[in-house]
């Protein structure tokens, strides 16, 4: 895509590398020639999973990059952490389940916020989230 | 330390505070501290203006310190009214799901004021 490298990784381990990583993911979907509006929907759902990662592992990592797709272009991110992992992931989907005493708005919304989400995750090993959004 | 970028700044009965475009979470935290002490303060305020003109990200987090913050000065016989959510803020956070709970909002600092001095306003 015109020779751009949008590419990272970055730690998670603070609450400033929350705020790291809406930085790094700023720049990266504003480089991407993302709209303000989509800008926003990614870098909350970067946000809302970042934090997931802080408070169920405490320690973990996001990796972004350009994906290409048939006659379309998008960012995806992968937050990875080998935390307590997740026992139901269909739970953990659902609007309101949570067991941190937060929202239970962080799966669900960065869901609707982007246009795909993967979820792998093992009780014990730890669990990996994967959005991507298509430029429109 | 980030959470100095917040103050509480009373103007004609009122409090007002302008929050930075991406705070942190301990700012985030700071600022219900803040107004919380600055609403017990002497005579009680007539309420809460929150600009939030300059915010880019509004997070789950950060909604629900907001909605949270709303209710506490509620209880304290103020209201909250939240101004200048920009359009992709305010797109993003109705799709993930967000609700500010009982505060009021308007599209600029000068209605909240507007707002919170017309007469009658009481609760």
């Amino acid at each position: 895509m015109n020779g751009l490298a949008v590419e990272g990784e970055m730690v998670i381990d603070s609450e400033a590398s929350i705020v790291a990583v809406r930085r790094a993911i700023r720049e990266a979907t504003t480089a991407m020639g993302f709209g303000i509006t989509d800008v926003t929907r990614i870098v909350t759902a970067a946000s809302e999973l970042a934090r997931n990662v802080f408070y169920y592992a405490r320690v973990g990592s996001v990796r972004w990059r350009i994906v290409d797709r048939a006659h379309a272009v998008g960012i995806e991110l992968v937050f990875e952490d080998q935390g307590p992992g997740i026992p139901d992931v269909e739970q953990a989907l659902k609007e309101g389940f949570s067991t941190s005493g937060g929202l239970g708005m962080g799966l669900p919304g960065s869901r609707r916020l982007t246009d795909e989400m993967e979820l792998v995750s093992e009780p014990g090993r730890g669990t990996t989230v994967i959005v991507r959004k298509w430029r429109r | 330390m980030e959470s100095d970028r917040i103050s509480v700044i009373r103007v004609k009965e009122v409090l007002l505070v302008t929050m930075p475009a991406d705070p942190d979470d301990p700012t985030v935290s700071a600022l219900q501290e803040r107004v919380l002490e600055a609403m017990s303060g002497g005579s009680t305020p007539l309420g809460l203006v929150l600009d939030l003109s300059a915010v880019d990200t509004l997070d789950s987090f950060f909604a629900r310190t907001v909605a949270e913050t709303a209710q506490m000065v509620g209880l304290m016989g103020g209201r909250t009214v939240i101004a200048g959510m920009r359009p992709s803020v305010a797109i993003t956070a109705t799709q993930l799901g967000l609700r500010l709970g009982n505060a009021e909002t308007v599209l600029d600092v000068d209605r909240a004021l507007d707002l919170l001095h017309e007469p009658g306003a009481t609760r």
